[in-house]
């Protein structure tokens, strides 16, 4: 009988700190020649325990801290712990608060799936898109910025409202970005579908079928591109989604392109949204007066963030902070069906698949405790300090 | 709609026929949310029943909150995407030990592992419950999120090792 050596598997790094991502993430790719046969995750390198920071603050002062779990989707994380908030105080909140938070949260899609598909054109390795999408993603920016001073953390959210109010002459500018917005998304969507430069490193590559992608718990663009109707917006209407019409998009080719259609289409819908919305927008007040103090109770608040359904659950104890405050991201929620995706493809697709997700690796630390580096830092002495380095 | 007809209401009625007394607490907060505290002895019987039977099949998120003598583990399932039911299950402290349901969704690995890291409640049978947010060599005693680490006390832990 001949004997058959097996081939040894070879286990490869990926992060802390790697070229393909700016934050720092870990993955523990097996690999069996050039095919990935096993991934271990092993998040927290960004983790900052704001979980455990809210319990020590005011509801007014975790408004700041939950703006900053993320710098991209922002308004999405303050729209989920306002109306969280907002929920055990019983306050109901103006109309035109509510239609302003859905006007920003459709300016912060569009400006997410820009930059997305920014990042996956440089992932793939066509930086000349990547430069374009950027440029353009410029426009949606100035628009957040002439709303809120702001070009990434907008603070237009606050407990009972909105802090800024949409006049007529911003809408006019608003309504003039999206048209450029909408019609230079028209173009690189036909790039997309006609670019084989494009095709090549997406179609087919990093499949999730819709049995996994329901199993695995996926959320967001990533599950509606395995064909899953499922959008928090339509299903658990919040803020003013109720009265605005628009379609789930859904594709259903379960693999990369199909993710980057759905996010392409969606800029078109969040377009849609903002000019219903504006034309829609209620007269009155934007925010109202709410106690500082917040009764005892608990809410579970949901959002579809650009990423895909988010989560917080809080529990109050009658006092001016909160008694447990649970956050929960879109890129948690994907990293099983990452893994997934990424098992029986080749090491070079890996980045591809790994951007399909979107993910977003601040938010997914957020959690529990205060980053211990930080601490050793503010605590040494400074002759501690200089034995620690000498050690 | 009278508060009887609910489907919120109907889910309840069906909880509580099928397990009865140990259905210990439950509330429909506003439309479309659902919390129902469960005795800890039914709650392999009740998540089967809930994911394979009634439809909630999604698992939004696991939350761990320190509830004084005991730590309350919330599950929060999810139906098509519109009725979020969180389901309470509280173990004690000193044993906080819960039978893994990642046989049942394989999509809970990590949030499984979050709560393992925050407040050391052990998931029996969980494939690897290896850290997963907490840095490598955090003190094994520490559980950040219970109540009595304060942020000072883990600070002076933390720092002396």
């Amino acid at each position: 009988m001949k004997a058959v050596m097996p081939y040894p598997t070879i286990r490869i790094p990926f992060g802390p700190q790697h070229p393909y991502h700016i934050e720092p993430e870990y993955f523990m790719f097996e690999v069996d020649g050039e095919r990935v046969i096993g991934v271990k995750p092993r998040i927290g390198y960004a983790h900052r325990g704001i979980e455990k920071a809210t319990e020590n603050r005011t509801f007014i002062q975790n408004l700041y801290l939950i703006e900053r779990i993320c710098g991209i989707c922002s308004h999405a994380h303050t729209t989920c712990y306002t109306q969280a908030i907002e929920e055990i105080l019983g306050a109901e909140i103006p109309p035109r608060a509510r239609f302003i938070r859905t006007i920003i949260a459709e300016l912060e899609r569009i400006h997410n799936h820009y930059l997305w598909f920014g990042l996956a054109s440089h992932e793939i390795g066509f930086d000349t898109l990547f430069m374009y999408l950027w440029r353009d993603r410029e426009i949606v920016m100035d628009l957040l910025e002439l709303v809120s001073g702001n070009r990434v953390h907008y603070a237009m959210n606050t407990i009972g409202g909105v802090r800024r109010d949409i006049t007529p002459e911003i809408a006019e500018k608003i309504r003039e970005g999206l048209d450029a917005l909408e019609e230079r998304m028209k173009y690189y969507k036909k790039i997309a579908m006609t670019e084989p430069t494009i095709s090549k490193r997406t179609v087919g590559i990093g499949i999730l079928k819709p049995k996994d992608a329901i199993a695995l718990c996926a959320i967001g663009p990533t599950l509606r591109a395995s064909g899953i109707k499922r959008d928090v917006r339509a299903d658990d209407p919040y803020i003013a989604y109720d009265e605005i019409p628009f379609k789930v998009i859904t594709y259903d080719g379960c693999d990369v392109i199909s993710r980057l259609f759905v996010r392409c289409d969606e800029v078109f819908e969040s377009v849609n949204i903002i000019r219903y919305a504006m034309d829609h927008l209620p007269e009155g007040k934007i925010r109202i007066r709410v106690p500082r103090r917040v009764p005892e109770g608990e809410a579970v608040s949901r959002v579809e963030a650009p990423r895909g359904e988010l989560i917080h659950y809080v529990k109050t104890n009658g006092t001016t902070k909160p008694e447990r405050y649970k956050i929960r991201s879109p890129t948690l929620g994907n990293i099983p069906s990452l893994c997934k995706m990424l098992v029986g493809e080749y090491i070079a697709d890996i980045p591809a698949i790994m951007v399909g997700i979107d993910p977003c690796f601040s938010c997914t630390d957020r959690m529990t405790f205060v980053n211990v580096n930080n601490n050793k830092q503010w605590i040494l002495s400074s002759e501690e300090l200089r034995r620690y380095a000498i050690k | 709609m009278t508060e009887e007809t609910t489907e919120e209401n109907a889910i309840i009625r069906e909880m509580k026929h099928l397990i009865g007394k140990n259905v210990l607490e439950s509330e429909v907060p506003r439309p479309r949310r659902i919390f129902i505290l469960i005795n800890k002895k039914v709650f392999i019987k009740t998540i089967r029943y809930l994911t394979k039977k009634m439809g909630f099949s999604h698992v939004s998120t696991i939350t761990g909150a320190d509830v004084g003598k005991e730590i309350e583990v919330i599950y929060h399932l999810n139906r098509d995407g519109t009725i979020e039911l969180s389901l309470k299950i509280r173990v004690a402290k000193d044993k906080p030990v819960l039978p893994t349901i990642t046989d049942l969704i394989p999509g809970v690995t990590l949030y499984e592992r979050e709560v393992h890291d925050i407040l050391g409640v052990i998931f029996e049978g969980h494939p690897d419950l290896s850290p997963l947010i907490l840095p490598d060599g955090w003190p094994s005693d520490v559980y950040p999120l219970k109540k009595e680490w304060t942020i000072k006390k883990i600070q002076k832990k933390v720092t002396k090792g």
